[in-house]
């Protein structure tokens, strides 16, 4: 039998975290053993759907009512095709913070989902939340979080120890948090410790003037190599107000760095894995947090080495999940996924 | 494990708790627990609540940490999946707990179901008042403008709910806190602000007034000062959590706040208060004149009355009139 032909789908806006995930999957020798994979872009908003002729279609497409009738396109023109769809951006805290009109959010979802034999939730936590809401079939769904190459991070010698340099890795945008991180931070008044914001983005200017006037805290662009901006840090920090899973709580846990992380949605997946919740976003619950890491030191080895391990595991994983999925729903006789 | 939990924090309510307490007992649903909690009581709280105790009727008991912090040593102890809670000077309408577990039962995306509140006066007569919150449709803006949850006595919550809102703070050992122990004032609406940003639990109303909710002619012990100072930090503590949220809805909100306190000033007969209040939430902004332009209006008139009549005169023109219509005191 000639080998399975996956091609994964992306639209044209498509942040850089799937991206990078998609490229793990095309990269990656034991995905590479489910199929040959391939990526097309498609403009977001049209009507109709690309020309395919491959066996597993797998969209990676931002859900929205514009968007709803290429999805619609895709099921009719596909109609005998296995479809994925792999849930990369809502989540509840998402839905808490952004949506004014939930009954009317979740109608969305569940019609779009509706038009897909398996959805993928990049989160046991996003799974959680979109079976608890009764946005998918709990049969449909499958949970396979999101993986990047995380060599680079294994090879690095973990650091244990008094952390110093606090990381806080991401796009300057509301959704990272980063401004709760520096008031917090600013109110530590520890002259030892420094914080690296690392990343760019539109809140950039304000972030930098909520953090003028103390020179612990410095910025960094994007780097092409995110592991030798890991091995600076001592410890990272993710305040995220909403985080479907967090590909750079991932990385830091596969280079052996402490991990503080925001209790919200795919975040509570590292918090099992051996990462230290900051249990209320507050700036309050974020200056002690940073106070508590900073003096438990050593305290933190044993979580951090755990979830280096679990890191690890998850990198293993993640194409036998793939492929456990693509194997089932071949055979799966069910066309609807809400 | 009973499927409701009743929070009761009590802290010197020796006069009103047993009518509370039978009320609670008289609930038509069945499958329920109470949870009292004596917050360090120094009158005869504890030995009024103490013949109740038996098999759906415990008592938690504790040194004071107020009210937040009974209502968190509560949620810590009950077993419940819902979780209700009616502070202990006020009534529960006997089908209350039975038309709440049925909404929440019946709506899997609500985290906080609520009723209205019929107001009562200290001998427990109805004063023909009402709380008649918006009931669906509720956002957070909402929330944070009108508090449509209303008083303590209103909520039964679901426990995930709460539980998606829990924290540990520094120096606390024994349980999770889920209402803000440092807020003396303002606790209820930093709690439910929190959740309605936080989390993506639903905030939904009941038909009926289902609360009866005491006024007692004291009023509240604290000043307006005090309580639009608690207020302030409120939004102080979430900003940060939802800046462009505050940014855009936080002159509202202050409105309506002042005019709530602007009403309560008028009803202590505090003529300089209520003047300055009044002004204060007219300039901070003119929404609640259009949202509701009867009340606000009632407010503006009485503040100015007060100021004219000076504070004696406008209680007998208020006797006179009797109490329909005009300002007293009232949680919003």
């Amino acid at each position: 039998m000639p080998a399975k032909t996956i091609v994964h789908l992306v639209d044209d806006t498509t942040a850089g975290g799937v991206t990078r995930v998609i490229d793990f999957m095309l990269a990656s020798p034991e995905m590479a053993g489910l199929g040959r994979h391939r990526v097309v872009v498609v403009p977001r908003g049209r009507f109709s759907a690309p020309a395919l002729d491959d066996d597993i279609i797998v969209s990676h497409l931002s859900v929205s009512w514009r968007n709803l009738p290429q999805l619609v396109a895709l099921r009719a023109r596909y109609a005998d095709r296995t479809l994925i769809h792999v849930e990369h951006s809502y989540t509840a805290a998402f839905t808490g913070l952004k949506v004014r009109h939930r009954p009317r959010f979740f109608a969305l979802l569940r019609t779009a989902y509706s038009l897909f034999d398996r959805l993928v939730a990049v989160s046991e936590a996003q799974g959680r939340w979109l079976s608890e809401r009764g946005l998918v079939r709990r049969e449909a769904l499958a949970v396979i979080p999101s993986c990047v190459d995380l060599a680079p991070f294994l090879r690095m010698p973990p650091r244990y120890g008094t952390p110093r340099v606090i990381g806080a890795i991401g796009r300057f945008d509301e959704q990272k948090g980063f401004d709760i991180l520096i008031r917090a931070f600013r109110e530590t008044r520890n002259p030892d410790i420094r914080l690296h914001l690392i990343g760019d983005g539109a809140d950039r200017v304000a972030l930098e003037a909520l953090a003028a006037g103390d020179d612990r805290i410095s910025f960094q662009s994007f780097s092409p190599d995110p592991a030798s901006v890991m091995s600076k840090l001592d410890l990272i920090a993710m305040p995220s107000r909403w985080e479907a899973y967090g590909l750079v709580a991932l990385e830091a846990r596969a280079a052996g760095r402490p991990l503080l992380v925001s209790r919200v949605d795919g975040l509570e997946d590292h918090v099992a894995a051996g990462a230290r919740a900051v249990s209320s976003n507050t700036v309050e619950s974020w200056r002690e947090a940073i106070a508590r890491a900073v003096e438990a030191g050593p305290a933190l080895h044993i979580g951090t080495a755990r979830a280096r391990e679990e890191a690890q595991r998850r990198q293993r994983e993640t194409p036998r999940l793939w492929n456990a999925l693509i194997d089932g729903a071949r055979g799966a006789t069910s066309r609807d996924a809400a | 494990m009973p499927k409701a939990s009743i929070v009761v924090p009590a802290y010197n309510v020796a006069a009103t708790l047993a009518e509370t307490l039978r009320a609670l007992l008289r609930q038509t649903f069945d499958d329920y627990e109470i949870v009292l909690v004596d917050d360090g009581s120094t009158d005869a709280t504890a030995a009024i609540a103490a013949p109740f105790e038996g098999a759906r009727f415990r008592i938690v008991s504790q040194s004071n940490r107020g009210l937040a912090g009974a209502r968190n040593s509560g949620i810590a102890a009950a077993r419940g999946d819902y979780i209700g809670f009616c502070d202990s000077d006020d009534l529960w309408h006997p089908a209350k707990l039975e038309r709440h577990v049925r909404h929440l039962d019946s709506r899997p995306d609500v985290g906080v179901s609520f009723s209205g509140s019929a107001m009562i006066d200290e001998t427990g007569k109805p004063l023909g008042l009402s709380q008649r919150p918006m009931l669906r449709g509720i956002d957070a803006a909402h929330i944070f403008r009108r508090n449509p949850v209303g008083n303590g006595s209103a909520p039964v919550i679901r426990r995930a709910a709460l539980d998606a809102i829990a924290w540990r703070p520094a120096g606390e050992y024994t349980r999770d806190w889920w209402f803000d122990e440092t807020f003396r004032q303002s606790e209820d609406i930093e709690c439910w602000l929190r959740m309605a940003l936080t989390t993506d639990w639903s905030f939904e109303g009941i038909p009926g007034d289902l609360t009866l909710y005491r006024i007692n002619s004291g009023g509240l012990s604290a000043s307006t000062e005090a309580q639009l100072r608690a207020w302030e930090r409120l939004v102080e503590k979430l900003s940060p959590l939802a800046p462009g949220f505050f940014a855009r809805h936080t002159p509202a909100a202050r409105a309506y706040q002042l005019r709530y306190l602007c009403r309560r000033a008028i009803s202590d007969g505090d003529a300089t208060a209520a003047g300055r209040l009044a002004k204060h939430s007219l300039l901070s902004s003119r929404r609640p004149l259009w949202e509701e332009p009867a009340k606000s209006a009632t407010t503006l008139a009485a503040a100015l009355v007060l100021g004219g009549l000076g504070s004696d005169r406008f209680h007998s023109l208020r006797a006179a009139l009797g109490k329909r219509g005009l300002p007293t005191n009232e949680t919003s």
